[in-house]
């Protein structure tokens, strides 16, 4: 065993050497090198996790907006519709009315004025049939004042 | 140095200060080491949110090797925890082995004693290297399965005294385990060390043109080399956190 030792040139301290030298790279390694490429890449990888979430986020409000926008027109329409119908409904009932209105007045109107050429003749019919009377008397006077005188 | 192709299994030593030896790979480990923490250094203060082209392709990588040991271990949170460990094994092997060839690795040196010396020699030929390595494996392994399944539950996988057979098992794992340590270690530096042999043999065959096709190979061979480890470290870790109970 010695011999081997000796052949390859193996010291315990030579060995130990080795290992505190080994060590010593890892722990420069792992500090200089390791830990800041390892905090840099899971940082980044946050970064682009956030990044990818404000993103769907953002599309997601984005459609929500849409949604909402497309609703209100909706409502704005069916509104509108509704506007136009009450008023179109409420233009004709007044046009009915209106209508209505204007052929009960003329109805009236003609009434009124048959009625009052009826009492229009009646009268004119009473006055000449006095004024027939008058003249009757007056002729009947006449006659009789001749026969007198 | 006249003739012959002198192969030196141990790593040579240069000196020792204040009696603790100091080899070339050991030279070598220090400067790979200041290179590697120092690229971390610089590198790791630039990071920014939004990357570079180096940044990128590091995060690529990252993140690749976490979501596998994620898959493998099948737990995020072990996968982060475990991650320095296995990403430390691979870079530092890697880079050993991709600058064993570097200009100067192994030509560079002083003559002492009339022998020559190399200033550098890649740590992963020399076993002091890869011993650590494959024990501090070991013992990771080891401590993790203890930690998530409790010590004698961990230790039922090794002294199983419910059945003959389950006696039998449970020695063969236990050798198996222990054998971990030789064979990640042996496979290392066997690799390794060959590669270099080869090249080395190589030039005296057929000089400046064998070798640099060779090296080149060697270079994708001590890539593998360092997968290979930081792989079957993470495997073994998976092992260790699986309930022995039901393993079996």
């Amino acid at each position: 065993m010695h011999q081997l030792f000796s052949a390859f040139g193996i010291q315990l301290n030579l060995l130990i050497a080795q290992a505190v030298n080994f060590g010593l790279v890892m722990l420069a390694l792992w500090y200089f090198l390791y830990k800041p490429v390892m905090s840099t890449l899971d940082e980044r990888q946050k970064k682009i996790a956030k990044a990818v979430q404000d993103a769907d986020e953002a599309a997601q409000k984005l459609a929500q907006a849409d949604d909402t926008a497309a609703a209100r027109v909706r409502a704005a329409e069916t509104e509108a519709d509704g506007i136009v119908a009450s008023a179109r409904e409420t233009a004709s009932s007044e046009r009915a009315r209106i209508v209505s209105d204007a052929e009960a007045r003329a109805e009236q109107v003609a009434k009124d004025a048959e009625a009052r050429a009826k009492e229009e003749g009646e009268r004119m019919r009473r006055e000449s049939e006095k004024e027939i009377a008058r003249l009757a008397i007056l002729a009947a006077e006449k006659v009789l004042s001749k026969h007198h005188a | 140095m006249s003739g012959g192709i002198s192969v030196v299994l141990a790593a040579e030593h240069l000196g020792s200060v204040f009696g603790f030896p100091i080899t070339n790979a050991l030279v070598m480990t220090w400067l790979l080491m200041v290179l590697l923490i120092g690229f971390a250094f610089f590198f790791g203060r630039r990071v920014k949110m939004v990357p570079g082209k180096l940044q990128a392709g590091v995060e690529w990588a990252f993140e690749g090797a976490l979501a596998y040991m994620a898959e493998t271990l099948e737990s995020e949170e072990l996968a982060r925890k475990f991650f320095p460990l296995v990403a430390t094994i691979f870079l530092f092997v890697a880079l050993i082995n991709e600058l064993e060839f570097f200009p100067g690795v192994g030509s560079v040196g002083f003559f002492h004693a009339g022998r020559f010396l190399p200033l550098f020699r890649a740590p992963t030929t020399d076993l002091n290297f890869t011993l650590a390595l494959a024990l501090i494996s070991f013992f990771v392994i080891e401590v993790t399965g203890i930690s998530m399944l409790g010590f004698f539950r961990h230790m039922s996988r090794y002294v199983n005294l419910r059945s003959p057979m389950g006696f039998v098992v449970g020695l063969l794992e236990t050798l198996s385990n222990l054998g971990r340590i030789i064979t990640f270690s042996f496979r290392l530096f066997g690799n390794i060390f060959a590669g270099e042999v080869m090249v080395l043999v190589a030039g005296y065959f057929l000089p400046f043109f064998l070798p640099a096709p060779l090296m080149g190979f060697e270079m994708f061979i001590g890539l593998v080399q360092a997968a290979v480890f930081a792989i079957l470290t993470l495997f073994f870790i998976k092992l260790a956190i699986a309930d022995p109970a039901e393993a079996h």
